[in-house]
């Protein structure tokens, strides 16, 4: 029997298994005197898309090498669907892995990789798998010796999406691809999600993460700082907004969501912003606004902005 | 840029000095006591006359030298390790770092391809003087005539030199590591058959002048000691490292001057299961290795009825072959159970090199998507070795297939299951490298090659040289290839042979075991 026409059901019976798609309790994973994961506790209920996020270094993709068995964890467990990440027989009949940087045998072509992970993976639906070969514009004819970072990253992505398994684990997988492939991947997670797959994206993306996902978890040093919705995530934004004016100074301090005012020079202000800006808008206008500027903050920034005051006192790495 | 390729190449460097220059100078050291019985002289002289011993062994110049008699004992093995080493080295420390991409940051810096290229190739070159300078300080540290250890440091040397500046073109030339090494080491191998016919054939002795192994001969060294030849060598080189640099100038980084084609029908066969997969891996190295046994054991199998046919007729040199280390060789069996007992080596070099494939492919990431499918640890290890150890039994079949090609070409007779029954004798030797190498790779320590080689060659060099020192009979027996019966002249040692698979079977068992607890490196 030919290995990648076989199907499973996998994302129909994923809410019917054993337990949430990510469930860990207590995760920890220490290299000698570092701590990279510390004490980690999630779960992500079948079907949901969860976004995981932190800063370099913050231990997202060890969380990760966690999840999938490739490494033991030192306290704590982690379980897929119910079974132990160590059982990776059992566990990786349910997931698919895009890693962070894909590494290809650079003999095989793209179409012959394909069908290698088809044949050792969890099962893949072909005729899906041959419509993403054109959705990604992958030339899947060409020994992977010859693909750019983004056209691996492709090779990776299009083998995930094309499994039914019941949850797909992304370790920032948009990082190589162009504005055109980052939609397309946004377009594939959203089918994945109408067809019931669990996805756990690791991100540092913010934008990417907002776009698709449910739910956020931020990593910082090996913890995990907060679990929200995107919804809770947004209202983490503050805007920031530059304005220059020829008229009196508009009066924003007091107004809803508007912080830092701030005069920089005569006819130019600084605020942040959070929430819905039509209070701060009208009091401009009626200062003769000549210029504004709306910047949003990085997620770095985000971050600082958030935890680095009131938060775990920690600094976020570089 | 040198440092990086200097911390590249010093471990690997240091253990081939050693060797080039203590081979030679301790067998040096053993001449007095192998010449002092005229008898013997007279027998050690009519081997070395014979054809077949002077194909393998090259022209005997100055037996009655210790110098000489060193040359003509260990100079076509050392003149082989350096080279081979100078060869691989230099494609592992260039094609081998552009192929990953290791070097695209390296080449952002203000230095070129070609001068990158050049750095590498002066270090490499450092090393082959560094190795021909010990060879001669340690030969005349041994006592022999300063200008032959000069002229036969110089040919070791240059050897390396040579096998460098051969290896910098074919990487020039292909765009993967593997291919690039196969070239390098497929010219070598050419340079040497062509010596090695030269010496054995008379007519066709004016061979040698086309080899630079041949040049290394001509040269002299105790001999006559001259200069021409190895000028010769130094030309030859000299015009092979322009051309690899020229071409480093020439072409793109990450490509090969070699068009290879970009786009390919899907060949899938043997992608079916990861034990597929890994059999398909297997396929070329194991059509590389088979061409060099082959042609080495089918040489051998050639010879054999000459060298058993001379010594049969003079048991007074059979006698003192004997006791100068080559057993039972007035008959084909004796002398093809001699020759197939060296099987562990290439073989078990073989395994081991499988085995780091397979550690590379977990240091570079590759193994990632696939241990991400669902599949054991046990399995993916158990894939590598199952297909290694076909390849491993696919080899030790060729080499007796082609000795009994050999041996029927030159009117001998050999019968096929004797042949078979004496490369497989050698077996359990190539199971202990690849144990070693699967415990080395489970375990995920570097140098997974080096340490996969120590029973079969690093165990025939035991032997050697414990052989060459007279050293106790206990430093002897720690060399695995001392404990193989001279099959298919006596029969197999059994209890040695399961003792070896046994331990060949708890060291694999012991690296799966660790392979399934620890952290994978991707």
């Amino acid at each position: 029997m030919d290995a990648t026409t076989r199907t499973t059901p996998g994302a129909t019976t994923g809410a019917t298994r054993g337990g949430p798609a990510v469930h860990a309790v207590g995760l920890t994973k220490r290299y000698g005197s570092t701590t990279a994961v510390d004490d980690l506790h999630l779960r992500v209920p079948a079907g949901e898309v969860f976004g995981f996020l932190g800063p370099n270094g913050a231990g997202k993709s060890t969380t990760i090498r966690l999840l999938l068995g490739l490494a033991r964890p030192s306290a704590g467990s982690a379980r897929v669907f119910g079974v132990d990440a160590a059982d990776v027989e059992r566990a990786h009949r349910l997931l698919a892995h895009v890693p962070a940087d894909v590494a290809l045998w650079p003999h095989l072509t793209g179409a012959e990789v394909l069908h290698l992970l088809a044949a050792t993976g969890p099962g893949t639906d072909t005729a899906y798998r041959d419509e993403l070969v054109e959705r990604f514009a992958l030339d899947p004819g060409k020994p992977a010796r010859t693909y750019s970072t983004g056209n691996r990253q492709k090779v990776a992505l299009i083998a995930a999406f094309a499994t039914r398994a019941p949850l797909l684990v992304l370790d920032e997988p948009t990082s190589g691809l162009d504005p055109l492939m980052e939609r397309e991947f946004r377009r594939a997670v959203a089918q994945a999600r109408q067809r019931g797959q669990a996805v756990f994206l690791s991100s540092h993306q913010l934008a990417e993460v907002e776009a698709v996902c449910d739910r956020v978890g931020i990593l910082r040093a090996g913890r995990l700082v907060e679990v929200a919705s995107v919804a809770d995530l947004r209202s983490l934004h503050r805007t920031e907004v530059s304005a220059s004016y020829t008229g009196a100074a508009p009066r924003l301090s007091g107004l809803a969501g508007v912080e830092a005012v701030e005069t920089t020079a005569p006819g130019r202000v600084r605020f942040t912003l959070t929430g819905p800006p039509g209070a701060a808008l009208a009091s401009l206008a009626a200062a003769d606004v000549t210029a504004l500027a709306v910047r949003e903050p990085s997620l770095e920034e985000i971050f600082l902005d958030y935890y680095g005051e009131g938060g775990s006192g920690e600094q976020v790495r570089p | 840029m040198t440092g990086l390729a200097w911390r590249q190449v010093r471990r690997g460097a240091l253990l081939v000095v050693l060797l080039a220059a203590g081979v030679p100078a301790l067998i040096a050291t053993t001449h007095g006591r192998v010449f002092a019985d005229p008898a013997d002289v007279a027998g050690l002289r009519a081997i070395a006359a014979d054809p077949a011993i002077r194909t393998l062994f090259g022209e005997p110049l100055a037996l009655a030298d210790p110098g000489g008699f060193a040359v003509w004992r260990s100079g076509t093995v050392t003149a082989v390790l350096v080279g081979v080493w100078a060869a691989l080295t230099t494609t592992r420390t260039t094609r081998g770092q552009e192929e990953p991409g290791r070097w695209t940051a390296l080449l952002a810096g203000p230095v070129s391809l070609r001068g990158t290229t050049a750095r590498h190739l002066g270090v490499l070159a450092l090393l082959s003087v560094l190795a021909g300078a010990a060879t001669a300080a340690a030969l005349v540290l041994a006592g022999t005539d300063p200008a032959g250890a000069a002229v036969h440091g110089a040919g070791t040397g240059l050897l390396g030199l040579f096998a460098t500046a051969v290896a910098a073109g074919t990487s020039q030339l292909f765009t993967t590591r593997a291919a690039a090494s196969g070239a390098a080491v497929a010219v070598l191998g050419a340079g040497l058959l062509v010596r090695m016919v030269g010496d054995g054939v008379g007519e066709l002795s004016w061979l040698r002048w086309t080899s630079p192994f041949g040049w290394v001969q001509l040269s002299r060294p105790y001999a006559g000691d001259r200069a021409g030849p190895l000028l010769l060598l130094v030309a030859v080189t000299a015009v092979l490292a322009a051309a690899a640099l020229v071409a480093a100038g020439h072409r793109d980084v990450g490509e090969g001057l070699l068009a290879h084609r970009s786009h390919r029908p899907a060949q899938r066969g043997l992608l079916g299961s990861v034990e597929a997969f890994a059999l398909r891996r297997c396929l070329r190295p194991v059509a590389g290795w088979s061409t060099g046994v082959g042609a080495y054991y089918l040489l051998l199998g050639l010879t054999a009825v000459s060298v058993t046919g001379f010594l049969a007729g003079n048991a007074g040199v059979a006698d003192m072959a004997g006791r100068t280390g080559f057993t039972g060789l007035d008959r084909v069996e004796g002398f093809t159970a001699a020759v197939f007992t060296l099987l562990a080596v290439p073989v078990g070099a073989f395994a081991a090199a499988r085995l780091a494939a397979f550690a590379a492919a977990e240091s570079d990431r590759r193994l990632v998507l696939l241990a991400a499918a669902p599949l054991t640890r046990l399995r993916l290890l158990g894939a590598e070795v199952a297909a290694t150890t076909a390849g491993a039994l696919v080899l030790t079949a060729v080499a007796a297939l082609a000795t009994w090609v050999g041996v029927a070409a030159a009117g001998g007779g050999l019968a096929l299951t004797d042949a078979l029954r004496g490369t497989f004798n050698t077996l359990p030797v190539t199971l202990l490298c690849l144990g070693v190498a699967v415990l080395a790779a489970g375990a995920g320590l570097p140098a997974v090659t080096a340490l996969g080689c120590l029973p079969g060659a690093g165990g025939f060099l035991l032997q050697v040289l414990a052989d060459s020192v007279d050293a106790p009979a206990g430093v002897r027996g720690l060399s695995p290839v001392s404990h193989l019966a001279p099959v298919p002249l006596r029969g197999v040692d059994w209890t040695a042979a399961l003792v070896m698979t046994a331990l060949a079977v708890l060291l694999a068992l012991a690296g799966a075991a660790v392979h399934r607890r620890r952290d994978l490196r991707c």
